[in-house]
Protein backbone atom coordinates (compact mmCIF):
# COMPACT_ATOMS: atom_id res chain seq x y z
CA UNK A 1 0.00 0.00 0.00
CA UNK A 2 1.17 3.50 -0.74
CA UNK A 3 1.57 6.86 0.94
CA UNK A 4 0.86 9.92 -1.17
CA UNK A 5 2.70 13.18 -0.85
CA UNK A 6 2.90 16.58 -2.52
CA UNK A 7 5.99 18.46 -1.44
CA UNK A 8 6.13 22.20 -2.13
CA UNK A 9 4.05 21.72 -5.25
CA UNK A 10 3.13 24.57 -7.57
CA UNK A 11 1.44 24.35 -10.96
CA UNK A 12 1.18 26.87 -13.75
CA UNK A 13 -0.71 26.65 -17.03
CA UNK A 14 1.00 29.41 -18.99
CA UNK A 15 0.60 32.60 -16.99
CA UNK A 16 -2.11 31.10 -14.79
CA UNK A 17 -0.95 29.92 -11.39
CA UNK A 18 -3.25 27.08 -10.41
CA UNK A 19 -1.53 25.62 -7.35
CA UNK A 20 0.90 27.25 -4.94
CA UNK A 21 3.10 25.69 -2.27
CA UNK A 22 0.99 22.65 -1.64
CA UNK A 23 2.22 20.32 1.09
CA UNK A 24 0.08 17.32 1.82
CA UNK A 25 0.83 13.83 3.02
CA UNK A 26 -1.67 11.00 3.07
CA UNK A 27 -0.71 7.89 5.02
CA UNK A 28 -1.24 4.31 3.95
CA UNK A 29 -4.83 3.24 4.35
CA UNK A 30 -5.97 6.74 5.19
CA UNK A 31 -9.11 8.34 3.75
CA UNK A 32 -8.34 11.96 2.86
CA UNK A 33 -10.42 14.58 1.13
CA UNK A 34 -9.69 17.91 -0.49
CA UNK A 35 -12.53 20.42 -0.29
CA UNK A 36 -12.55 23.66 -2.20
CA UNK A 37 -14.50 25.87 -4.57
CA UNK A 38 -14.64 24.87 -8.22
CA UNK A 39 -11.63 25.98 -10.21
CA UNK A 40 -9.33 25.99 -7.18
CA UNK A 41 -7.01 23.40 -8.71
CA UNK A 42 -7.98 20.48 -6.49
CA UNK A 43 -8.50 18.22 -9.49
CA UNK A 44 -5.06 19.18 -10.76
CA UNK A 45 -3.53 18.04 -7.48
CA UNK A 46 -5.36 14.73 -7.76
CA UNK A 47 -4.29 14.26 -11.37
CA UNK A 48 -0.66 14.59 -10.27
CA UNK A 49 -1.09 11.47 -8.14
CA UNK A 50 -2.68 9.73 -11.12
CA UNK A 51 0.37 10.60 -13.21
CA UNK A 52 -1.62 12.67 -15.69
CA UNK A 53 -0.14 16.02 -14.67
CA UNK A 54 3.35 17.12 -13.63
CA UNK A 55 4.10 19.75 -10.99
CA UNK A 56 5.77 22.96 -12.22
CA UNK A 57 7.53 23.21 -8.86
CA UNK A 58 8.07 20.70 -6.09
CA UNK A 59 7.44 16.97 -6.19
CA UNK A 60 4.56 14.51 -6.32
CA UNK A 61 5.54 11.32 -4.52
CA UNK A 62 4.06 7.88 -4.03
CA UNK A 63 5.80 5.91 -1.26
CA UNK A 64 8.55 8.55 -1.35
CA UNK A 65 9.27 7.94 -5.04
CA UNK A 66 8.56 10.68 -7.62
CA UNK A 67 5.55 9.86 -9.80
CA UNK A 68 6.57 9.53 -13.45
CA UNK A 69 3.26 8.54 -15.02
CA UNK A 70 0.11 6.47 -14.56
CA UNK A 71 0.43 3.24 -12.61
CA UNK A 72 -2.04 0.40 -12.09
CA UNK A 73 -1.40 0.79 -8.36
CA UNK A 74 -3.11 4.19 -8.40
CA UNK A 75 -6.53 4.29 -10.01
CA UNK A 76 -8.37 7.48 -10.85
CA UNK A 77 -12.16 7.53 -10.82
CA UNK A 78 -13.34 10.27 -13.13
CA UNK A 79 -16.14 12.77 -12.81
CA UNK A 80 -19.17 11.60 -14.79
CA UNK A 81 -18.06 7.96 -15.03
CA UNK A 82 -16.27 8.21 -18.45
CA UNK A 83 -17.33 4.69 -19.45
CA UNK A 84 -16.88 3.77 -23.10
CA UNK A 85 -20.35 3.89 -24.67
CA UNK A 86 -19.40 1.29 -27.29
CA UNK A 87 -18.50 -1.37 -24.71
CA UNK A 88 -20.67 -3.41 -22.37
CA UNK A 89 -20.32 -3.09 -18.60
CA UNK A 90 -18.28 -6.28 -18.60
CA UNK A 91 -15.86 -5.01 -21.26
CA UNK A 92 -15.58 -1.58 -19.64
CA UNK A 93 -14.79 -3.03 -16.25
CA UNK A 94 -12.42 -5.60 -17.69
CA UNK A 95 -10.52 -3.08 -19.81
CA UNK A 96 -7.54 -2.68 -17.48
CA UNK A 97 -7.12 -6.45 -17.14
CA UNK A 98 -7.42 -6.84 -20.90
CA UNK A 99 -4.74 -4.22 -21.49
CA UNK A 100 -2.52 -6.05 -19.04
CA UNK A 101 -3.00 -9.30 -20.97
CA UNK A 102 -4.97 -11.18 -18.30
CA UNK A 103 -6.54 -14.32 -19.87
CA UNK A 104 -10.24 -14.12 -20.63
CA UNK A 105 -11.47 -16.72 -18.14
CA UNK A 106 -9.71 -15.07 -15.22
CA UNK A 107 -10.79 -11.66 -16.43
CA UNK A 108 -14.44 -12.65 -16.41
CA UNK A 109 -14.12 -14.20 -12.98
CA UNK A 110 -12.56 -11.06 -11.51
CA UNK A 111 -15.02 -8.77 -13.28
CA UNK A 112 -17.96 -10.75 -11.92
CA UNK A 113 -16.51 -10.65 -8.44
CA UNK A 114 -16.09 -6.88 -8.49
CA UNK A 115 -19.51 -6.29 -10.09
CA UNK A 116 -21.07 -8.19 -7.16
CA UNK A 117 -19.14 -5.97 -4.78
CA UNK A 118 -20.54 -2.76 -6.28
CA UNK A 119 -24.07 -4.21 -6.56
CA UNK A 120 -24.00 -4.52 -10.35
CA UNK A 121 -24.10 -8.32 -10.50
CA UNK A 122 -25.86 -9.53 -13.64
CA UNK A 123 -25.46 -6.30 -15.58
CA UNK A 124 -22.46 -7.65 -17.53
CA UNK A 125 -24.03 -7.33 -20.96
CA UNK A 126 -25.62 -3.92 -20.53
CA UNK A 127 -24.34 -0.89 -22.36
CA UNK A 128 -23.67 2.29 -20.34
CA UNK A 129 -26.59 4.06 -22.05
CA UNK A 130 -28.91 1.50 -20.48
CA UNK A 131 -27.77 2.26 -16.93
CA UNK A 132 -28.86 4.97 -14.48
CA UNK A 133 -26.40 7.63 -13.33
CA UNK A 134 -25.63 5.83 -10.08
CA UNK A 135 -25.11 2.49 -11.84
CA UNK A 136 -22.73 4.10 -14.32
CA UNK A 137 -20.64 5.51 -11.51
CA UNK A 138 -20.67 2.10 -9.78
CA UNK A 139 -19.37 0.54 -12.98
CA UNK A 140 -16.69 3.19 -13.15
CA UNK A 141 -15.65 2.38 -9.58
CA UNK A 142 -15.65 -1.32 -10.48
CA UNK A 143 -13.35 -0.57 -13.42
CA UNK A 144 -10.83 0.84 -10.97
CA UNK A 145 -11.37 -1.77 -8.23
CA UNK A 146 -10.83 -4.72 -10.52
CA UNK A 147 -7.17 -3.68 -10.81
CA UNK A 148 -6.90 -4.06 -7.02
CA UNK A 149 -5.05 -0.75 -6.67
CA UNK A 150 -3.29 0.47 -3.52
CA UNK A 151 -4.71 3.93 -4.03
CA UNK A 152 -8.12 5.14 -5.16
CA UNK A 153 -8.25 8.72 -6.43
CA UNK A 154 -11.80 10.03 -6.70
CA UNK A 155 -12.43 13.20 -8.71
CA UNK A 156 -15.84 14.48 -7.58
CA UNK A 157 -17.29 11.05 -8.34
CA UNK A 158 -20.80 11.84 -7.15
CA UNK A 159 -21.08 15.41 -8.41
CA UNK A 160 -23.50 14.51 -11.17
CA UNK A 161 -25.78 12.31 -9.04
CA UNK A 162 -29.00 13.20 -7.28
CA UNK A 163 -28.86 13.73 -3.52
CA UNK A 164 -30.38 10.40 -2.48
CA UNK A 165 -28.23 8.31 -4.79
CA UNK A 166 -25.21 10.24 -3.57
CA UNK A 167 -25.89 9.31 0.06
CA UNK A 168 -26.19 5.60 -0.63
CA UNK A 169 -23.12 5.68 -2.87
CA UNK A 170 -21.15 7.22 -0.02
CA UNK A 171 -22.03 4.29 2.22
CA UNK A 172 -21.07 1.85 -0.51
CA UNK A 173 -17.74 3.58 -0.85
CA UNK A 174 -17.09 3.20 2.88
CA UNK A 175 -17.92 -0.50 2.61
CA UNK A 176 -15.40 -0.88 -0.21
CA UNK A 177 -12.73 0.98 1.68
CA UNK A 178 -13.12 -0.32 5.23
CA UNK A 179 -10.70 -3.09 5.98
CA UNK A 180 -9.17 -2.94 2.50
CA UNK A 181 -6.17 -0.90 3.61
CA UNK A 182 -6.44 1.19 0.47
CA UNK A 183 -5.32 4.79 0.55
CA UNK A 184 -8.15 7.08 -0.58
CA UNK A 185 -8.13 10.64 -1.82
CA UNK A 186 -11.47 12.24 -2.58
CA UNK A 187 -11.92 15.57 -4.33
CA UNK A 188 -15.23 17.21 -3.64
CA UNK A 189 -17.01 20.52 -3.28
CA UNK A 190 -19.59 18.89 -1.05
CA UNK A 191 -18.51 19.70 2.52
CA UNK A 192 -20.85 17.13 4.07
CA UNK A 193 -19.53 14.42 1.81
CA UNK A 194 -15.98 15.09 2.95
CA UNK A 195 -17.05 15.20 6.61
CA UNK A 196 -18.99 11.96 6.32
CA UNK A 197 -16.21 10.02 4.60
CA UNK A 198 -12.75 11.34 5.40
CA UNK A 199 -10.24 10.98 8.25
CA UNK A 200 -8.51 14.13 7.15
CA UNK A 201 -9.79 17.11 5.18
CA UNK A 202 -7.64 19.61 3.35
CA UNK A 203 -9.45 22.89 2.79
CA UNK A 204 -8.25 24.63 -0.34
CA UNK A 205 -8.67 28.27 -1.38
CA UNK A 206 -9.10 29.44 -4.96
CA UNK A 207 -6.64 31.00 -7.38
CA UNK A 208 -3.98 30.12 -6.71
CA UNK A 209 -5.03 26.94 -4.92
CA UNK A 210 -3.48 26.80 -1.46
CA UNK A 211 -4.13 24.60 1.53
CA UNK A 212 -5.63 26.92 4.13
CA UNK A 213 -6.33 24.31 6.80
CA UNK A 214 -5.97 20.63 7.54
CA UNK A 215 -8.75 19.18 9.66
CA UNK A 216 -8.70 15.79 11.38
CA UNK A 217 -12.02 14.08 11.88
CA UNK A 218 -11.86 11.50 14.65
CA UNK A 219 -15.53 10.62 14.89
CA UNK A 220 -16.19 6.89 14.50
CA UNK A 221 -18.11 5.70 11.46
CA UNK A 222 -20.92 5.63 10.52
CA UNK A 223 -21.10 9.31 11.34
CA UNK A 224 -24.18 11.18 12.34
CA UNK A 225 -24.66 14.01 9.89
CA UNK A 226 -26.84 15.90 12.35
CA UNK A 227 -24.47 15.66 15.32
CA UNK A 228 -23.09 18.76 17.02
CA UNK A 229 -19.47 17.89 16.16
CA UNK A 230 -20.43 17.48 12.50
CA UNK A 231 -22.16 20.87 12.47
CA UNK A 232 -19.19 22.47 14.19
CA UNK A 233 -16.78 21.17 11.54
CA UNK A 234 -19.14 22.27 8.80
CA UNK A 235 -19.33 25.83 10.18
CA UNK A 236 -15.56 25.88 10.48
CA UNK A 237 -15.00 24.82 6.84
CA UNK A 238 -17.63 27.24 5.55
CA UNK A 239 -15.88 30.03 7.40
CA UNK A 240 -12.51 29.00 5.95
CA UNK A 241 -14.00 29.07 2.47
CA UNK A 242 -15.47 32.51 3.14
CA UNK A 243 -19.05 31.28 2.92
CA UNK A 244 -19.93 32.26 6.47
CA UNK A 245 -18.61 34.80 8.97
CA UNK B 1 -40.75 -13.42 -35.67
CA UNK B 2 -43.47 -10.83 -35.86
CA UNK B 3 -40.90 -8.37 -34.56
CA UNK B 4 -38.52 -9.26 -37.32
CA UNK B 5 -41.14 -8.60 -39.96
CA UNK B 6 -41.89 -5.23 -38.42
CA UNK B 7 -38.19 -4.32 -38.42
CA UNK B 8 -38.03 -4.90 -42.15
CA UNK B 9 -41.34 -3.22 -42.87
CA UNK B 10 -40.79 -0.07 -40.83
CA UNK B 11 -37.93 1.41 -42.89
CA UNK B 12 -39.42 0.04 -46.10
CA UNK B 13 -42.85 1.64 -46.23
CA UNK B 14 -41.74 5.30 -46.51
CA UNK B 15 -39.62 4.35 -49.51
CA UNK B 16 -42.45 2.49 -51.13
CA UNK B 17 -44.81 5.42 -50.61
CA UNK B 18 -42.26 7.84 -52.04
CA UNK B 19 -41.64 5.60 -55.06
CA UNK B 20 -45.37 5.29 -55.58
CA UNK B 21 -45.75 9.09 -55.61
CA UNK B 22 -43.16 9.41 -58.35
CA UNK B 23 -44.76 6.67 -60.43
CA UNK B 24 -48.11 8.37 -60.00
CA UNK B 25 -46.68 11.61 -61.39
CA UNK B 26 -45.36 9.64 -64.35
CA UNK B 27 -48.78 8.16 -64.94
CA UNK B 28 -50.35 11.65 -64.86
CA UNK B 29 -47.79 12.75 -67.43
CA UNK B 30 -48.75 9.80 -69.56
CA UNK B 31 -52.44 10.66 -69.36
CA UNK B 32 -51.67 14.23 -70.44
CA UNK B 33 -49.27 13.49 -73.31
CA UNK B 34 -49.56 9.79 -74.14
CA UNK B 35 -47.49 10.16 -77.30
CA UNK B 36 -44.34 11.26 -75.49
CA UNK B 37 -44.60 9.74 -72.02
CA UNK B 38 -45.15 5.99 -71.70
CA UNK B 39 -47.44 4.47 -69.09
CA UNK B 40 -46.16 2.79 -65.94
CA UNK B 41 -47.19 -0.60 -67.26
CA UNK B 42 -45.26 -0.05 -70.49
CA UNK B 43 -42.14 0.94 -68.55
CA UNK B 44 -42.34 -2.13 -66.34
CA UNK B 45 -43.02 -4.39 -69.30
CA UNK B 46 -39.87 -2.96 -70.85
CA UNK B 47 -37.98 -3.55 -67.61
CA UNK B 48 -39.11 -7.18 -67.74
CA UNK B 49 -37.80 -7.52 -71.30
CA UNK B 50 -34.48 -5.95 -70.39
CA UNK B 51 -34.03 -8.19 -67.36
CA UNK B 52 -34.19 -11.14 -69.74
CA UNK B 53 -31.56 -9.57 -72.00
CA UNK B 54 -27.86 -10.27 -71.44
CA UNK B 55 -26.90 -6.80 -72.73
CA UNK B 56 -28.70 -5.20 -69.76
CA UNK B 57 -26.78 -7.32 -67.29
CA UNK B 58 -23.57 -6.57 -69.09
CA UNK B 59 -24.26 -2.87 -68.75
CA UNK B 60 -25.23 -3.17 -65.07
CA UNK B 61 -22.17 -5.30 -64.37
CA UNK B 62 -19.83 -2.73 -65.95
CA UNK B 63 -21.22 0.04 -63.76
CA UNK B 64 -21.06 -1.98 -60.55
CA UNK B 65 -17.53 -3.05 -61.42
CA UNK B 66 -16.38 0.58 -61.65
CA UNK B 67 -18.19 1.43 -58.44
CA UNK B 68 -16.79 -1.67 -56.75
CA UNK B 69 -13.25 -0.53 -57.44
CA UNK B 70 -13.58 3.24 -57.13
CA UNK B 71 -15.67 3.42 -53.95
CA UNK B 72 -13.46 1.21 -51.74
CA UNK B 73 -10.34 3.04 -52.95
CA UNK B 74 -11.98 6.37 -52.12
CA UNK B 75 -13.03 5.12 -48.67
CA UNK B 76 -9.58 3.81 -47.89
CA UNK B 77 -7.80 6.90 -49.16
CA UNK B 78 -10.24 9.27 -47.48
CA UNK B 79 -10.10 7.34 -44.22
CA UNK B 80 -6.32 7.35 -44.19
CA UNK B 81 -6.01 11.06 -45.01
CA UNK B 82 -8.73 11.92 -42.50
CA UNK B 83 -7.00 9.93 -39.77
CA UNK B 84 -3.67 11.63 -40.44
CA UNK B 85 -5.34 15.04 -40.48
CA UNK B 86 -7.09 14.22 -37.21
CA UNK B 87 -3.75 13.53 -35.58
CA UNK B 88 -1.71 16.38 -37.13
CA UNK B 89 -3.04 19.90 -37.03
CA UNK B 90 -0.82 21.23 -39.82
CA UNK B 91 -1.80 18.42 -42.16
CA UNK B 92 -5.46 19.12 -41.33
CA UNK B 93 -5.08 22.72 -42.47
CA UNK B 94 -3.49 21.57 -45.72
CA UNK B 95 -6.12 18.90 -46.32
CA UNK B 96 -8.97 21.33 -45.74
CA UNK B 97 -7.54 23.70 -48.34
CA UNK B 98 -7.01 20.90 -50.82
CA UNK B 99 -10.56 19.67 -50.33
CA UNK B 100 -11.83 23.25 -50.59
CA UNK B 101 -10.30 23.56 -54.02
CA UNK B 102 -11.37 20.09 -55.18
CA UNK B 103 -14.93 20.74 -54.03
CA UNK B 104 -15.20 23.81 -56.23
CA UNK B 105 -14.30 21.78 -59.32
CA UNK B 106 -17.20 19.52 -60.35
CA UNK B 107 -15.69 16.02 -60.56
CA UNK B 108 -16.93 15.52 -64.12
CA UNK B 109 -14.66 18.41 -65.19
CA UNK B 110 -11.70 16.08 -64.87
CA UNK B 111 -13.05 13.71 -67.49
CA UNK B 112 -11.50 15.29 -70.62
CA UNK B 113 -8.18 15.51 -68.81
CA UNK B 114 -8.34 11.86 -67.82
CA UNK B 115 -9.56 10.67 -71.22
CA UNK B 116 -6.62 12.36 -72.94
CA UNK B 117 -4.35 10.78 -70.36
CA UNK B 118 -5.75 7.23 -70.24
CA UNK B 119 -8.03 6.94 -73.24
CA UNK B 120 -11.66 5.78 -73.16
CA UNK B 121 -12.57 3.03 -70.72
CA UNK B 122 -12.81 2.27 -67.03
CA UNK B 123 -9.83 4.19 -65.68
CA UNK B 124 -11.12 7.77 -66.16
CA UNK B 125 -14.48 6.90 -64.60
CA UNK B 126 -12.96 5.08 -61.64
CA UNK B 127 -10.62 8.02 -61.08
CA UNK B 128 -13.53 10.43 -61.09
CA UNK B 129 -15.35 8.28 -58.55
CA UNK B 130 -12.29 8.44 -56.30
CA UNK B 131 -11.91 12.22 -56.68
CA UNK B 132 -15.59 12.80 -56.00
CA UNK B 133 -15.98 10.53 -53.02
CA UNK B 134 -12.73 10.51 -51.03
CA UNK B 135 -13.28 13.92 -49.48
CA UNK B 136 -16.55 13.39 -47.61
CA UNK B 137 -14.85 10.39 -46.07
CA UNK B 138 -11.71 12.39 -45.25
CA UNK B 139 -13.69 15.28 -43.72
CA UNK B 140 -15.85 13.00 -41.64
CA UNK B 141 -12.96 10.92 -40.31
CA UNK B 142 -10.90 14.05 -39.62
CA UNK B 143 -13.69 15.55 -37.54
CA UNK B 144 -14.24 12.22 -35.82
CA UNK B 145 -10.59 11.88 -34.88
CA UNK B 146 -10.35 15.44 -33.63
CA UNK B 147 -13.44 14.80 -31.54
CA UNK B 148 -12.06 11.80 -29.66
CA UNK B 149 -12.81 12.43 -26.00
CA UNK B 150 -9.77 13.47 -24.00
CA UNK B 151 -11.20 11.76 -20.94
CA UNK B 152 -11.61 8.47 -22.81
CA UNK B 153 -7.92 8.60 -23.67
CA UNK B 154 -6.96 9.38 -20.07
CA UNK B 155 -9.07 6.49 -18.78
CA UNK B 156 -7.08 4.11 -20.96
CA UNK B 157 -3.79 5.69 -19.93
CA UNK B 158 -4.61 5.34 -16.24
CA UNK B 159 -5.51 1.70 -16.85
CA UNK B 160 -2.09 1.18 -18.41
CA UNK B 161 -2.70 1.43 -22.18
CA UNK B 162 0.27 1.73 -24.50
CA UNK B 163 0.23 3.63 -27.82
CA UNK B 164 -1.01 0.74 -29.96
CA UNK B 165 -3.64 -0.18 -27.40
CA UNK B 166 -4.88 3.42 -27.32
CA UNK B 167 -5.38 3.27 -31.07
CA UNK B 168 -7.23 -0.04 -30.95
CA UNK B 169 -9.25 0.47 -27.79
CA UNK B 170 -10.12 4.18 -27.99
CA UNK B 171 -9.40 5.85 -31.33
CA UNK B 172 -10.81 3.09 -33.51
CA UNK B 173 -14.14 2.49 -31.77
CA UNK B 174 -14.61 6.19 -31.16
CA UNK B 175 -14.07 7.14 -34.83
CA UNK B 176 -16.04 4.22 -36.26
CA UNK B 177 -19.28 6.22 -36.51
CA UNK B 178 -17.40 8.90 -38.49
CA UNK B 179 -16.06 6.26 -40.89
CA UNK B 180 -19.55 4.99 -41.52
CA UNK B 181 -21.14 8.42 -41.95
CA UNK B 182 -18.29 9.31 -44.27
CA UNK B 183 -18.84 6.17 -46.31
CA UNK B 184 -22.54 6.93 -46.67
CA UNK B 185 -21.97 10.46 -47.94
CA UNK B 186 -19.11 9.24 -50.13
CA UNK B 187 -21.38 6.64 -51.66
CA UNK B 188 -23.80 9.28 -52.91
CA UNK B 189 -20.97 11.18 -54.55
CA UNK B 190 -19.49 8.01 -56.03
CA UNK B 191 -22.78 6.96 -57.58
CA UNK B 192 -23.50 10.38 -59.08
CA UNK B 193 -20.07 10.71 -60.65
CA UNK B 194 -20.18 7.14 -61.94
CA UNK B 195 -23.38 7.73 -63.87
CA UNK B 196 -22.30 11.21 -64.99
CA UNK B 197 -18.95 9.88 -66.20
CA UNK B 198 -20.60 7.14 -68.19
CA UNK B 199 -23.12 9.55 -69.68
CA UNK B 200 -20.60 12.13 -70.79
CA UNK B 201 -19.00 9.36 -72.71
CA UNK B 202 -15.88 7.79 -71.45
CA UNK B 203 -17.33 4.34 -71.99
CA UNK B 204 -19.38 2.37 -74.49
CA UNK B 205 -21.06 0.28 -71.80
CA UNK B 206 -22.68 0.96 -68.43
CA UNK B 207 -25.96 2.29 -67.02
CA UNK B 208 -25.02 5.91 -67.74
CA UNK B 209 -24.09 5.08 -71.30
CA UNK B 210 -27.30 3.11 -71.76
CA UNK B 211 -29.58 5.93 -70.64
CA UNK B 212 -27.63 8.43 -72.69
CA UNK B 213 -27.98 6.17 -75.73
CA UNK B 214 -31.73 5.78 -75.13
CA UNK B 215 -31.94 9.55 -75.04
CA UNK B 216 -30.20 9.92 -78.37
CA UNK B 217 -32.62 7.61 -80.13
CA UNK B 218 -35.61 9.22 -78.35
CA UNK B 219 -36.46 5.98 -76.57
CA UNK B 220 -38.48 7.44 -73.70
CA UNK B 221 -39.42 4.03 -72.29
CA UNK B 222 -35.76 3.15 -72.02
CA UNK B 223 -34.88 6.51 -70.46
CA UNK B 224 -37.50 6.18 -67.74
CA UNK B 225 -36.68 2.56 -67.12
CA UNK B 226 -33.01 3.40 -66.59
CA UNK B 227 -33.88 6.27 -64.25
CA UNK B 228 -35.85 3.77 -62.18
CA UNK B 229 -33.06 1.20 -62.25
CA UNK B 230 -30.37 3.74 -61.30
CA UNK B 231 -32.46 5.13 -58.47
CA UNK B 232 -33.46 1.73 -57.15
CA UNK B 233 -29.93 0.35 -57.03
CA UNK B 234 -28.50 3.38 -55.22
CA UNK B 235 -31.37 3.51 -52.76
CA UNK B 236 -30.94 -0.16 -52.00
CA UNK B 237 -27.17 0.05 -51.52
CA UNK B 238 -27.27 3.23 -49.45
CA UNK B 239 -30.35 2.82 -47.31
CA UNK B 240 -30.33 -0.92 -46.84
CA UNK B 241 -26.85 -2.37 -47.29
CA UNK B 242 -24.85 0.51 -45.74
CA UNK B 243 -27.54 1.20 -43.15
CA UNK B 244 -27.56 -2.43 -42.02
CA UNK B 245 -23.79 -2.43 -41.81
CA UNK B 246 -24.00 0.69 -39.68
CA UNK B 247 -26.53 -0.79 -37.31
CA UNK B 248 -24.47 -3.92 -36.95
CA UNK B 249 -21.19 -2.11 -36.27
CA UNK B 250 -22.71 0.56 -34.04
CA UNK B 251 -25.08 -1.71 -32.17
CA UNK B 252 -24.49 0.18 -28.92
CA UNK B 253 -25.99 3.32 -30.46
CA UNK B 254 -29.28 1.70 -31.28
CA UNK B 255 -29.86 0.01 -27.96
CA UNK B 256 -32.43 1.77 -25.85
CA UNK B 257 -33.72 1.42 -22.32
CA UNK B 258 -32.98 -1.37 -19.89
CA UNK B 259 -33.16 -4.13 -22.49
CA UNK B 260 -31.10 -7.27 -22.43
CA UNK B 261 -29.20 -8.71 -25.36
Amino acid sequence: MQTLELRGVGKRFGALQVLKEIDIRIEQGEFAAIVGPSGCGKSTALRMFAGLENPSEGQALADGVPIEGPSPARMLIFQEHALYPWSTVEDNVGLGLELAGVPKAERIRRVNEVLEKVNLGGFNRYYPSQLSGGMKQRASIARALVMDPDVLLLDEPYGALDALTRLSMQNELLDIWSGSGKTMLLITHDIDEALYLADKIYVMSARPGQIVETIRIDQPRPRDRSSEAFAEHRRNIMRLLGLED
Amino acid sequence: MNNRLRNIWRPLWPFLTAALTLLLLLQLGHLRTPIVIPSISAVFARLGDELADAAFWHSLGASLYRLGIGFPIACFLGGLLGLLAGLSRSFAVYLRSLIGILQSIPPITWLPFLVILYGFGDVPIITIIVIASFFPMALSVMNGTEGVSHTHIEVAKVLGAKKGQLLRKVYLPETLPAFITGAQVAFGNAWRSLIAGEMVGSAAVGLGFAISFSGEVADMEGVIMYIIVIGAIATFLDHFVLEMLKRRLLRWRYIKGGGDR
